[in-house]
């Protein structure tokens, strides 16, 4: 019996330990995982803002108030070809179309 | 075993694992993360440090100068169209804003054994992790006699904005009309690949308006004009006809302040009246001297996921001093991306997770052609983790097919915003 009931506390306290474990992983890969998309996100800054908040009336296009839907058809419209411009039509064919997602969910107007 | 040691013992293991994240937390909250160096490389940095660490990690920057005086734009006061003033910044809202601890001072040496930094004012600190973003060194004694032509105030180099900004200016406005501006480029890499061109169109803007009989001669030691090469040609034949007289293969090796006359590698003498000699580049002094330059004893080689000294363990080099990855220019916007990365590395790394495998750097590159119009160049660079290091993207990237007013006011707008982007 004792044995028994010993198998069964092996085995529970393994259940909790591997689930207490993979949340904490779990975790931390969610907080790096973030960490990585706000710094894809930071290449944006430089031109227009930190977190894409730009200088009002600084002579840059904003994208202050844009949500992530309208920076993405944006994104994808420079990447095609479909939208004209200076830079952006160059810059947007250097990322990835999952990247260029990412980013318009990381600076999209929340 | 019995019952209660079983559970005591399976505790101790969930501590040991729940433990682990708070220990790694804990160690990016008590860490001492030091960056020297409040240019576009080390002011982005420590902002990022804190912005990427909530507000967490511990930051001290520490920087010479009172204010942050951008190199970016400095031509335009060279030309005479715009002041000094428009481009400083102060660097209250690190501290204002980011709670970013700032020491006005320079750094003597850097103890990467002991894990200390010296002040120059003789206080040792120590760190965990130090940010190293030094700028350039001109290496004034690879052309004889320009030392000592620099101590009488005979040659400017210009090439770190401030009070030579100004001064080069004054000499150009002080010249008789009918005088010569000559400006010498040294071999790449150097700072700011297009920036020796962008100042020939400031200056010949300058005499066109003011003192038209004048000329500027490019006497540069590369084989041809190393950035926008076509744009700038076109804008020197029809902006500035006759004005601009352009020499690649051009090497400087002295210069006689006394006679005001530069002697070249192969070809004769040149004399001028206004002499803007920028020498051979390295990285930045505490770098060379910390012995981070392992690239020809010049550059300092990184590891690209983290921007880590191949030297060193714990030191991160930034911006101008690095030995750049292919088509990697020496800029203030890519000082910025380099940052970026390595605070979001730093932060990784103290929290116990693995940095970024596939990090993204940018570079925009504005050059005034005159008061106005503007040409960029642009890049996208995405780590290649085959061959460790960044890469541009095929058919991504780019330069402007004319000059542009439009791109004038965006220039602008990027100044603005890369400056709030590192400093506000």
């Amino acid at each position: 019996m004792r044995a028994k009931y010993l198998k069964a506390s092996i085995l529970a306290s393994a259940i909790l330990g591997l689930a207490q474990w993979s949340s904490a992983a779990l975790a931390q890969n969610a907080a790096a995982s973030d960490l990585y998309k706000r710094g894809l996100a930071a290449t944006c800054a430089n031109c227009h803002g930190t977190d894409g908040k730009g200088v009002v009336d600084g002579g840059m296009p904003l994208i202050n108030n844009l949500t992530s839907g309208q920076l993405l058809e944006k994104l994808k419209g420079y990447k095609s070809g479909a939208l004209e411009g200076t830079i952006m039509p160059q810059l947007a064919k250097g990322y990835t179309d999952e990247q260029l997602e990412t980013i318009a969910n990381q600076l999209g107007k929340r | 075993m019995d019952r209660r040691h079983f559970i005591g013992q399976s505790a101790a293991a969930l501590g040991l694992i729940t433990g682990f994240s708070t220990q790694a937390h804990a160690n990016l909250q008590k860490a001492e993360i030091l960056v020297i160096g409040g240019g576009y490389g080390g002011a982005t940095a420590a902002k990022y440090l804190r912005l990427f660490s909530n507000n967490t990690a511990r930051v001290t920057l520490i920087e010479p100068n009172p204010t942050f005086i951008s190199c970016p734009m400095s031509n335009l006061v060279i030309g005479g169209s715009r002041t000094l003033s428009e481009l400083t910044t102060s660097y209250s809202n690190l501290s204002k804003r980011h709670g970013i601890k700032m020491i006005q001072d320079s750094v003597a040496s850097i103890d990467a054994d002991k894990k200390t930094v010296k002040l120059a004012s003789g206080k040792t600190l120590r760190y965990d992790k130090v940010v190293v973003s030094p700028g350039v060194t001109l290496m004034t004694n690879t052309i004889e006699g320009l030392a000592e032509a620099n101590k009488a105030g005979v040659t400017l180099q210009a090439w770190k904005a401030g009070a030579e900004t100004v001064a080069l200016h004054q000499q150009l406005a002080s010249m008789r009309d009918g005088g010569t501006y000559i400006l010498s480029v040294p071999e790449a890499p150097y700072r700011c690949p297009p920036g020796p061109y962008e100042r020939a169109c400031q200056v010949a803007s300058y005499f066109k308006q003011n003192k038209p009989k004048s000329k500027v001669i490019v006497l540069d030691a590369n084989q041809d004009v190393t950035s926008k090469g076509a744009l700038f040609k076109k804008v020197w034949a029809e902006q500035y006809p006759g004005m601009i007289e352009y020499l690649p293969k051009h090497n400087v090796i002295a210069v006689d302040g006394k006679t005001k006359t530069v002697k070249l590698e192969v070809q004769d003498d040149f004399k001028g009246d206004v002499l803007n000699i920028l020498p051979a580049m390295s990285a930045g002094e505490i770098a060379v001297k910390t012995g981070l330059a392992n690239s020809n004893g010049r550059w300092v080689n990184v590891n690209f996921l983290n921007f880590e000294s191949t030297a060193q363990k714990d030191i991160h080099v930034l911006g101008d001093s690095i030995q750049i990855a292919p088509a990697m220019p020496k800029s203030g916007h890519m000082a910025n991306s380099h940052a970026k990365v390595a605070a979001a590395a730093i932060v990784a790394e103290l929290s116990g997770w693995e940095v970024n495998p596939a990090p993204v750097l940018t570079n925009t590159c504005y050059s005034f052609v005159n008061s106005k119009e503007v040409v960029h160049v642009a890049s996208v660079h995405q780590y290649n983790a085959a061959e460790k290091t960044f890469k541009t993207v095929p058919g991504s990237g780019g330069l402007s097919p004319v000059p542009s007013v439009l791109e004038g006011i965006y220039a602008w707008g990027w100044a603005r915003n890369i400056w709030a982007d590192s400093l506000a």
